[in-house]
Order: C-alpha cells, then structure tokens, then sequence
C-alpha cells in the first residue's frame, strides 16, 4: 500500500503544527484549552482563540505539563477540533499519520498514544516519532552529512539530541528545564513586581517577550548601556500594551516622551529585553542549577564517541520557538566556537522555520522509500497488541 | 508586662535573620513559579461549565460504518497519571540510564553571577537578614519595604 498523503502531527506542549505532506506549511495553533474573563459563554478550543475579542486575563488549560502528556480530556477535546472541519480534516483510514512525542516519553503515555489512535481515531497507518529525529532527518536530506546536534527550544525545555549515521545517540541526550515558558513566567514576574501586576497576562505578556527580547551577544555590555540614561542607552524601549479596542496585538516603540499623550497603557522595558532569553545560556541567573544551551552542547558531544565529534561540530542544528529571538544562533556559535578545540570545524544552522522544522521533517520522511516500514497497521496492533509499538517506534 | 513582651517581639523582630532552610524554600518557590501555567483563579469556575465534549462537524464525508466516540471524561479517567506518578514508574521501570532523569544536564562549570533583586542589574551586595542580592542603597531600601522578611516561605 501507497497513499499519496500523510497527515502530519507535531504535537508539542504550546503550539501542534498540523497538516498534510501535499501543503507547503502546517497550520499553527494551540494545543490548549483557553477561557477569557470576557466572555463567560464558552471556552475556546486551540485556533478558535482567534475569535476572542479581549485576550486579557486569559486562562489555560494546557494537556501538556513539564512537556509530558499529562491532561488527557483537554488533548482529546484539541484533538478533536483539530480533525473536524473547523480546523484539518482528516480520515485516517486513508491517510497514514505521523505524531511526535518527547523524548523520553513515559511509558504508560506511549501505550496511551498507541490505543486512542487506534481505537478512538481507527489509524490505518501510524508512526510515532520524536520531533527531533524528524528533525534531523530533514537536516540530513538538504546536507548528506554523518552526524547532526539537534537542538530543540521549545516551550516546556530545551533537548539537545545528537545523532550519528541518522540514529540518536541517547547516552548523549542532555535537557535544560527551562524553554518558553519560564522565560515568560520570569518576564511576568519581574514586571509586576517592578511596574505593573500582570501575574494574570501569560497570553499578552508572552507576545511582549517575542516582541522584545533580544539574545545579547556580550551580556555585561549590554548591561552597561542599559545603565546608561538618555540616548545612550540603545536598549530601553517601551511597549505599548493592547487595549482590545485599538490595538490587538502590542508592539514595541521608542520611549514615550513626558510631554506625549498616549492612550495606551505601556511597560518600560529595558535590562528585562536581554536578561530574559539569557536564561537559556545561563540558567543559573534564576537559581536553576544547570548548564546554559552551548555548554550543554559540548557536554553531549563530550558523551559521544570520539570520532564523531568532528562531524558534530560541523552540524548543529536549532529549531523552536525559544531560537527566534534575535541574536539567538550567533551566540550558541561564538559560545561553542570558543569552547571547541581550535582544530575542529563549527557549524550552526538555524533552520528556515524554526516552528515547522520537523513538520517539513515529516513530509521528507514520508518520501522515503522505507517509510512504510516505520509505521505500524491497525491490523498489527489488533494481531500484536501493544507491545509491537515499543518495539518499532524507539521513542 | 503586656508591653514589655511585645517591645521584645520588635527587638528579635528587628535581627529576624531567615535561616537557612527558609532560604532554601523560597528559592524552591520561586522555581517552582516558573513552572506554572496560570496564577489566578478559572474565571468560569463559578459556572457549571458543560461537561460534554464540544461537537465539531465530523470531517469523515460518509462514514463507512458507525463508530462509537468516547467522551474525553473517559480518557481522562482510563489515564489517569500524574507526573509525579509518571516519574517514579520510569524510575522504576527503565532504571538504567539513559532515561528522563539521567538526561538532565548537570550543573554549569561557571561561577554564579548575582543580579539584584529589585532593578535585574549586577549586584555586589548581599542582604543580611535575607540572602537577596541588591545593588545600592535605594534598591535595598525598595527591597527591604516591598520583599525581604515580608514573605513568608
Ligand atoms: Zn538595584
Ligand atoms: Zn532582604
């Protein structure tokens, strides 16, 4: 059997990328439940979020906590809307999926996985997979190289997977706690206890960190311009909040000048642009007790076997939400670069779309003359159970 | 004796030092903070929210045959696992590394740098009775009217 289209489910802790192999880009939405204090009717399911006219105060309800799938009747009810026609249609007893999970995933979630996509969704075909070897796979596919460092950044923590000849090397695998999500509850932090309470704005202080942040490329001089008051300081800025009347979405602007009149409420922001997304190179600034993103690097390439730190140098790959920030793949290289013997090459990529990286990965892997040897059938699952699944999918 | 008792209380009020467990636990909270999704209260809490899943337009045109659709409630209860829960039968279960908690990477070889507590800008100072950093005498003053022994651990 050969279908013409696969449906592609990469299925992380904030956002699914969805969509079949035959469209260019996944559809984008939340993979979370949310309420509005505004409107008391009804909650709003993942992309139905759009609808919503006031934002503030937003509740969530995330299936995901600490990255594992932990709240099953909130990822059933996403789910649900993203097949159906409001969202990315689908039937599965004509297109095979491929689903991502973590790495690491625990196994009574893996056996869960397993049973609802076979019995509740009937799958026909199915491959679950992590999203960091669809990653590296679509690394692989554009370079031809041996190895690869997938560095994945996402919302709940940052993965660093290195993989040689095309298979992960786990005795190698390192994870940072911290990802999107604490870099966003600091920000909120930080500003209600500075300027203004906005414990409740996950959702509006979240865009005010991707407007904003910046990941400096020498923190402590960056510091010191921020010290600096007048036009020195090329650092401090502010944000102009939305009122959901006016201004849907805020933005970032030059500071205000006392004598202008503006309607919008702002925040001052200034040492807060940076020190956020350093969080990520220096997780200790906020007490966790681990390595920053490029230290991590090294120390997972340092578990690898000796002849293939070369080429794992050569490829470092970056993708998720957390390497959007400015400046974000210019300091994971000079870091590494400074690490690493000076006889080794380094090479850091920051993929095309660091949010669809392994979606695109997907469409790839379905090309591939062997997919269907990855995947495992209905009819296996009915003859075999579930323990083939633990057997062909190494998750 | 009334006010002698209570003008004690202020003496060894005055020299509170947190101890060291104290301190402890509240770098604990704090880090715990950053792992939490919301920090106020379901605004629909008050309402009986519907219990049944939404109904959303089947995508399948013509269903071949009429499959019966459990409820999320359901998959709720049939997995029903906390974290915690989860960790401990990895732990048990898959015990040789690696495993979730073997990848976690280890602390950094660097030394800790020190911000102040109220403005975010390196500090050099530490707080006696607390242990938070600060990096002038106004930053202290704020830190010692807004934090400092004000929060319980
Ligand atoms: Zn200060
Ligand atoms: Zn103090």
């Amino acid at each position: 059997m050969s279908e013409t289209s696969c449906y592609i489910l990469d299925n992380g802790g904030y956002t699914a990328k969805v969509g079949f192999s035959t469209t260019n880009e996944p559809k984008i939405v939340p993979n979370c439940i949310m309420k509005a204090k505004s409107e008391r009717r009804r909650p709003f399911i993942a992309s139905q979020i759009d609808e919503c006219r006031d934002a503030s105060g937003l509740f969530y309800i995330l299936p995901f906590q600490k990255g594992f799938l932990i709240n099953w009747d909130t990822q059933k009810t996403v789910w649900d809307f993203i097949f159906s026609k409001e969202c990315c249609p689908v039937n599965f007893s004509e297109a095979p999926l491929i689903i991502t999970e973590p790495l690491f995933n625990f196994s009574s979630i893996q056996e869960a996985m397993t049973e609802i996509f076979f019995e509740e969704y009937e799958c026909q075909s199915l491959l679950r997979i992590n999203a960091t070897d669809l990653a590296e796979y679509h690394y692989r596919k554009l370079n031809s190289n041996e190895s690869t460092v997938v560095v994945d950044s996402g919302y709940s923590f940052t993965y660093i997977v290195p993989y040689i000849k095309g298979k992960k090397y786990k005795d190698g695998i390192r994870r940072i706690d911290v990802g999107g999500k604490v870099l966003t509850n600091h920000l909120k932090e930080i500003i209600s206890y500075r300027q203004l309470n906005v414990m409740d704005e996950t959702y509006v202080i979240n865009q005010v960190k991707e407007d904003s942040c910046f990941v400096s490329q020498d923190f402590m001089a960056d510091m010191e311009i921020a010290k600096t008051r007048g036009s020195e300081n090329t650092i401090v800025k502010d944000y102009v909040l939305p009122d959901y009347t006016t201004i849907r979405r805020g933005y970032l602007r030059d500071v205000v000048k006392p004598d202008e009149d503006l309607e919008q409420q702002t925040l001052r922001l200034n040492n807060e642009r940076f020190s956020i997304p350093e969080l990520l190179f220096r997780p200790s600034d906020v007490g966790i007790p681990q390595m920053g993103i490029p230290e991590a690097i090294m120390e997972a390439i340092g578990a690898c076997p000796e002849e293939n730190k070369e080429s794992l140098l050569e490829n470092i790959v970056l993708y998720g939400g957390c390497t959007l920030f400015p400046g974000f793949r210019d300091r994971v290289y000079n870091e590494v670069r400074a690490f690493a013997l000076d006889h080794y090459d380094v090479n850091v990529t920051l993929a095309d779309n660091p949010l669809t990286y392994p979606w695109e990965g997907g469409k790839f892997l379905f090309k591939d003359p062997e997919f269907y040897s990855f995947c495992m059938t209905k009819e296996e699952y009915e003859e075999e159970g579930k323990a083939l699944a633990f057997e062909r999918f190494d998750i | 004796m009334a006010s002698r008792e209570s003008g004690r209380v202020k003496e060894s009020e005055k020299r509170r030092v947190l101890d060291d467990a104290a301190r402890k636990r509240r770098a604990r909270k704090a880090i715990e903070a950053l792992e939490q999704d919301n920090f106020h209260e379901d605004p629909h809490a008050d309402l009986v929210m519907s219990k049944k899943v939404p109904k959303f337009a089947d995508s399948n045109e013509k269903p071949t045959r009429k499959k019966k659709t459990r409820s999320a409630e359901y998959y709720k209860m049939r997995f029903r696992k906390t974290f915690a829960q989860l960790v401990e039968e990895d732990a048990s279960s898959r015990s040789e590394p690696p495993n979730y908690l073997s990848a976690q990477v280890p602390p950094s070889k660097f030394p800790d740098r020190h911000f102040c507590a109220v403005c975010g800008f390196p500090s050099n100072y530490t707080c006696i009775p607390c242990g938070a950093r600060y990096c002038s005498v106004k930053c202290l003053g704020t830190h010692l009217d807004t934090r400092c022994l004000k929060w319980t651990a």
